[in-house]
């Protein structure tokens, strides 16, 4: 009998630690937010600085009185990276917590997964992932993206070495992860559409401690560009000093990983990280004077002293005010929280002014950021947050 | 091209091979395969990096502190996750107790340290090209640390007392060595040994966490290729390893690599499970 | 047979049906809270609830492998991300042809049972750690192919994973189908683990030598075991694809592949409900603890520290409370020699061991040297000898542990083959051993059972369906264990754990598990060392019972009084050599035995 009665009691308590009940929503209730972070773990750091973007926006708004008297709440769920850590945390903020909208998750790997399950329940979704097959307007009308595709990504990178550096030969390296794979194959079939030689082709561990054997075959192949594809800022740093060490001065291109500040203190020698670029965004790149657009130059004035940006990228920040404010304008204009009213709203907006870019969306596009914001940057040329656009931009 | 796969493979071959030599010196003493030898590698990096670059630690200072911290998680090894196990080492829970506190080395280094990797001082600065300090560091160190080692075993009290254990436990016991300090002076060598792989290895590795679970796979292969305890196997097992790790990397591509070289691992384990250099079985009946 | 070896009816223990059900309380208990969670709960309850049961039919077939047969199979995420790629890979046609969901995840099974093979398969050859390496190995090339792989796996973006068909296409319909399908893998491993093949894999774990000299081959056992496990890896894998809607290499983590691991061992190795509450607690975990997600790996670590430190037994040993109240300190053995012709019975036919010309060396060291023996059937021969003088070595040498270099080891006609010993079973041979190899977490009666392992006749799949002839088996060799027992005088303590009998006792248990086999031959090593007088005087009563029951008996002891009390041949070794042979009249009054050895 024992038996039975431990083993009740313990189901009983695991089932009491998941069933928190909620009350059915009210018009004084507040606007409630999901946010899938991936705020620990290996790819943390682009999460890191979204979050600040949302704190910085919900307590602005929440300061001003809220949404039509609604506070806004943010529910974050730390997921890791991790896609079955993302899908728990999707169906609990769904149907347990009862989320009015969803921004996130923050990278491709977990959002593949839980897309079609906010999908099930129509969750207005916003999210920043690059992988083209997550907005789709039949079988995802819910989610919306507001940062550029990978094919925004991959059209910067090509155009600007195709058109800008004026290369014929080039060579692609991706790493061995999931989107490094899949990246530099994309890459390097769109380079032959364009009618460009792909000299070299590789994928590359990141763990691999010497880079010096593929970079000698890169250029005994003859590359004039390379083009790199991979998130691990080890490898990166790697690669730069091989090209720094056979002092082959060829330029860079590629993931805004390229410009990521750990590399500054893993490149042996400064000037290594010279003729490296990285994609960039036009909001977020200072001009050739050293000074940033208008709009968002007046938004760093507002974050200034309030939020860090010396240790994070802008456009996060940036990306991360705009999906607040996305949510709350369109609660704010329709009146509703329904999901029918917050989707519908944003099908209705052409060039929504954001921070980070104008926004546009339809009932057929929701692919929400302009191609021509995609631009490429210095690498090393980070201050604040935001980047000097590259050498060959207007 | 040849030169800089031979140049990476050596070196890379050389720090398996000394985390091969820390499986071997925990094993000599205690019985016990520990999954802790891959973590010390990652912690000498890490250490290294810590006390160099961020508290500014002269070299010799900074490699001292290193290998004194190593030496302490060789010894937290020894009495949180062997000694505990080992009355019932025919039950296996040693994998198990080492394999959880590595993992808490690991983990606690990915939150406390970084998940990125981060720079590893430039030690001497001697050297560019093939010939660059990152090389042949870890192979002068792996040089001298077997050196040394075969010297302590043979020429010095404490190290012969280290191989009567090593050979019959019993024996040892009855004989009046101190067998349990012994064991734990064995585990400080081996964090110590370990913590010079990871801090020789450290411009090529980088003090990057997940180093650990790395070495941990890479370098047990050569103490299976090796033949168990064997250090001289382990030696021409790790450089073995690290060369067709390299070459296949160069010839396979990344994604293949590793799946060469898991394949050949797994032929020559089957084909001889004491290893090329190693003993036949203990009797068991 | 079977009937000539029944007990008295008044020996059947009365508690048995009550005390089966209290053993399934909690299993259906747990079946009733599944049964009701729909009623008063949401698509989250359904997704975790069936996460849980999706994670369980994995975790029902690798507790087998690392907690009946001691496997330490870390990676074993491998064989979920195979069954997840496959069920995916075949319902949306990217390498023939689409298949229809549920048989794509009937392949995914198949394919699972295969690689279980395959990851299992070193197992048979190398030790724990290094099996525990390659299922890591394992586990990381599976990712790596899939990301390579890319017109096929999609490689970094992944592919959908099959979607069900109605009514398993809502969240509580595919809860329905994974709840049902875990309690199939839960029957299904429960019939294995206790039928002759559960106790086999405990035997190979614990007690190896003894398992072999049983005639249990671990390579059979475990081959079984592997398919059965990654069949189920296969389908959970093919289950979890349909949960996720979508799979990409990064959700096959190696967090994953610990919480399986983990959720076995604290459980407790040998028990179902232990790991599947295991199971259960680690998914809901990481739900409870949202606040803890930076540091669930050091979560998971800290617990499997604190479970290997601390309670090593995991949850069952908690739950377990039967084995907790002392043993009686007076018992005796009492053996019932009675007994001993219906255990018996008539099965085999007497033959006679020969052994002509043995050598054996190791090294440079003659251990036997020359040894030629003859033991026949209804008696008892003594192998006496000074410390190395070949006794026990001699008995390995006919058990097949050894191979010697020259010579022939004959039973009746048949040669046996040198250095084989799981055959020896099978032909009649049994032995106890110096030092009782016994499995000390299973009690008494499954112990003897382990001895019956040969008798059954229903083959592993029959078993795993629990169908008639498993039933039949089952029954027969609990019979004949009981009976056994009650010869060996044990009988009273068949439900203890067998760590808790005395050393005596266990020299006992180590007869009646031989005595399972009817043997023609057994071979005593030392049965009386540790023994008390009067525990002496009746193992010398039963021993001489056994070979007057037809039975050959070669018994190695130091003992003089109980060789000479018992023995109709003795042959004294002196350094391999046979020093003297003949009646113990005989051997008492050879001058060199009696100079030598004797003292006298």
């Amino acid at each position: 009998m024992l038996l039975t009665r431990r083993s009740l009691a313990l189901a009983a308590a695991a089932t009491s630690a998941i069933s928190l009940a909620r009350p059915a929503h009210a018009a004084n209730e507040p606007l409630r937010i999901g946010w899938l972070a991936s705020l620990t773990g290996a790819s943390s750091a682009p999460a890191i600085g979204f979050n600040r973007g949302l704190i910085f926006a919900t307590d602005s708004i929440n300061a001003a009185g809220g949404v039509k008297g609604r506070k806004i709440e943010i529910i974050t769920r730390d997921t890791q990276g991790d896609p079955t850590k993302a899908v728990n945390a999707t169906q609990e903020l769904i149907s347990q917590l009862k989320v009015d909208a969803i921004w996130g998750p923050t990278n491709s790997g977990e959002s593949l997964a839980t897309t079609s399950i906010m999908a099930r329940s129509k969750m207005p979704n916003l999210h920043p992932c690059v992988v083209d097959s997550l907005i789709d307007v039949k079988k995802y009308p819910n989610a919306f993206r507001i940062a550029p595709s990978n094919s925004q990504w991959d059209d910067a990178v090509r155009g600007y070495a195709l058109k800008i550096l004026k290369a014929r030969k080039i060579a692609v390296i991706g790493d061995t992860t999931g989107y490094g794979v899949t990246a530099a194959k994309a890459s390097a079939e769109a380079f032959k559409k364009d009618g460009a030689e792909v000299v070299y082709l590789a994928n590359i561990d990141a763990t691999q401690p010497d880079m010096t054997p593929d970079m000698l075959r890169a250029r005994d192949a003859g590359a004039e560009v390379i083009v790199i594809w991979s998130v691990s800022t080890g490898m990166i740093a790697r690669l730069l000093n091989t090209r720094g060490t056979m002092a082959w001065n060829v330029p860079c291109v590629g993931h805004p990983s390229l410009s990521s500040g750990e590399i500054a203190s893993l490149v042996s020698n400064k000037s290594y990280w010279d003729n490296v670029y990285a994609v960039g965004y036009k909001s977020c790149s200072y001009d050739s004077a050293g000074k940033l657009p208008t709009r968002t130059e007046e938004f760093v004035k507002r974050l200034t002293g309030k939020v860090d940006l010396s240790d994070t990228l802008l456009w996060w920040v940036a990306a991360g005010f705009d999906a607040i404010n996305l949510v709350a304008k369109a609660v704010e204009t329709t009146g509703s929280s329904s999901n029918d009213a917050i989707i519908g709203y944003w099908n209705s907006l052409n060039r929504y002014p954001g921070n980070f870019g104008n926004y546009s969306f339809s009932v057929e596009q929701h692919n929400g950021y302009p191609t021509d914001e995609v631009v490429m940057s210095a690498a090393n040329s980070a201050k604040l947050g935001a980047f000097t656009l590259a050498p060959g931009y207007s | 091209m040849l030169s800089s796969i031979l140049a990476s493979g050596l070196a890379i071959g050389a720090i398996y091979a000394l985390i091969g030599i820390t499986y071997n010196t925990m094993f000599a003493t205690s019985r016990v395969m520990s999954f802790t030898a891959g973590q010390l590698g990652m912690l000498g990096g890490v250490l290294g990096s810590m006390f160099i670059l961020r508290l500014g630690f002269p070299l010799v200072a900074g490699l001292a502190a290193t290998l004194l911290c190593c030496a302490a998680v060789g010894v937290a090894t020894e009495f949180i996750a062997v000694r505990p196990v080992l009355k019932s080492l025919e039950q296996h829970l040693y994998v198990l107790s080492t394999l959880a506190f590595a993992l808490l080395i690991q983990q606690v280094t990915a939150i406390e340290w970084s998940t990125e990797p981060q720079p590893f001082p430039r030690l001497f600065g001697i050297g560019s090209g093939i010939w660059d300090e990152k090389y042949w560091l870890p192979v002068v160190t792996c040089a001298a640390t077997i050196g040394a080692l075969e010297y302590l075993y043979r020429r010095t009290l404490i190290g012969r007392a280290f191989r009567a254990v090593a050979e019959d436990n019993f024996a040892a016991r009855a004989l009046g060595l101190p067998e349990r300090n012994l064991r734990v002076a064995s585990y400080a060598l081996a964090a110590v040994v370990g913590g010079l792989a990871g801090f020789s290895g450290g411009e090529l590795m980088l003090a990057f966490f997940a180093n650990g679970s790395q070495l941990n796979f890479y370098g047990f292969i050569p103490v299976a290729l090796g033949g168990l305890g064997n250090n001289r196997g382990a030696l021409i097992g790790g450089l073995a390893l690290g060369l067709f790790q390299q070459a296949a990397n160069f010839m396979v591509g990344g994604i293949f690599a590793s799946v060469a070289v898991f394949v050949l691992f797994i032929i020559v384990l089957l084909a001889a499970p004491q290893g090329l250099f190693g003993s036949t079985v203990a009797r068991r009946v | 047979m079977a009937s000539d070896r029944t007990l008295p009816a008044s020996r059947i223990r009365a508690a048995q049906p009550s005390h089966r059900l209290a053993s399934l309380a909690p299993f259906l208990a747990i079946l009733v809270f599944l049964a009701l969670l729909p009623l008063w709960g949401n698509d989250y309850r359904a997704l975790i609830g069936t996460r849980a049961a999706i994670y369980w039919i994995l975790v029902a077939g690798l507790n087998l492998i690392v907690g009946f047969a001691g496997q330490l199979a870390i990676g074993y995420v491998a064989l979920f991300a195979i069954g997840a790629y496959t069920a995916s890979i075949l319902a949306a046609g990217n390498l023939m042809t689409e298949i229809s969901p549920a048989l794509a995840l009937l392949a995914a099974a198949a394919v699972g049972a295969g690689f279980g093979l395959v990851v299992g398969l070193p197992a048979l050859r190398l030790r724990t750690f290094y099996f525990a390496m390659t299922t890591l190995g394992f586990a990381t090339i599976v990712t790596q192919i899939a990301l390579g792989w890319q017109s096929v796996t999609g490689g970094g973006i992944g592919l959908s994973g099959p979607s069900l068909p109605a009514p398993f296409d809502s969240a509580w319909g595919l809860y329905g189908l994974c709840v049902g399908l875990a309690v199939v893998a839960t029957i299904m491993s429960a019939n294995i683990a206790h039928s002759r093949f559960g106790r086999a894999l405990i035997a190979t774990r614990d007690a190896e030598v003894a398992a072999e000299a049983n005639g249990i081959s671990k390579p059979a056992v475990l081959v079984c075991v592997f398919l059965f496990a990654g069949a189920a890896a296969g389908l959970a894998g093919g289950l979890f694809a349909t949960l996720q809607t979508y799979i990409t290499p990064d959700a096959f983590t190696f967090d994953l592949s610990l919480l399986f691991f983990i959720s076995v061992l604290i459980g407790g190795r040998g028990s179902i409900l232990g790991p599947l509450l295991g199971t259960i607690l680690l998914t809901l975990l990481p739900e409870i603890a949202a606040p803890l997600a930076a540091w669930s790996t050091f979560v998971y670590a800290g617990l499997l520290l604190v479970i290997v430190l601390a309670m090593p037994g995991g949850i069952a040993a908690l739950l377990d409370r039967s084995n907790r109240q002392p043993l009686a300190a007076n018992r005796a053995i009492v053996p019932n020699i009675a007994s001993l012709g219906r255990l018996l019975g008539t099965a085999r036919s007497a033959q006679n061991l020969t052994l002509s010309d043995v050598v054996l060396s190791f090294g440079g060291l003659r251990a036997i040297d020359g040894l030629t023996l003859s033991v026949r059937p209804g008696e008892v021969h003594g192998l006496i000898g000074p410390n190395g003088s070949g006794k026990t070595t001699t008995l390995n040498v006919i058990s097949g542990y050894y191979r010697p270099q020259q010579g022939r080891i004959v039973l009746g006609d048949t040669d046996l083959p040198p250095g084989q010993p799981v055959g020896r079973a099978a032909l009649g041979i049994c032995r106890t051993f110096q030092t009782p190899r016994i499995i000390g977490a299973a009690s008494v009666l499954e112990n003897v059972m382990v001895g019956g392992t040969l008798s059954g006749r229903a083959s592993f799949v029959e078993a795993l369906l629990s169908l008639p002839r498993s039933h039949r088996d089952e029954a027969a060799i609990r019979q004949t264990a009981r009976l056994a027992l009650e010869v060996v005088g044990l009988g009273a303590l068949e439900d203890v754990r067998a760590d808790h009998l005395q050393h005596s006792e266990l020299r006992f248990l180590e007869i009646a598990r031989g005595l399972m086999l009817c043997p023609r031959l057994l071979l005593l090593d030392e049965p009386a060392a540790g023994l008390s007088a009067t525990e002496i005087l009746r193992l010398g009563t039963l021993i001489r019972a056994i070979s007057r029951a037809g039975v050959a008996v070669l018994l190695v002891e130091h003992h003089a009084d109980l060789i000479f009390e018992i023995c109709d041949q003795i042959t004294v070794l002196n350094l391999g050599r046979v020093l003297a042979h003949g009646t113990p009249a005989e051997i008492r009054v050879h001058k060199e035995v009696v100079s030598a050895y004797l003292g006298g």
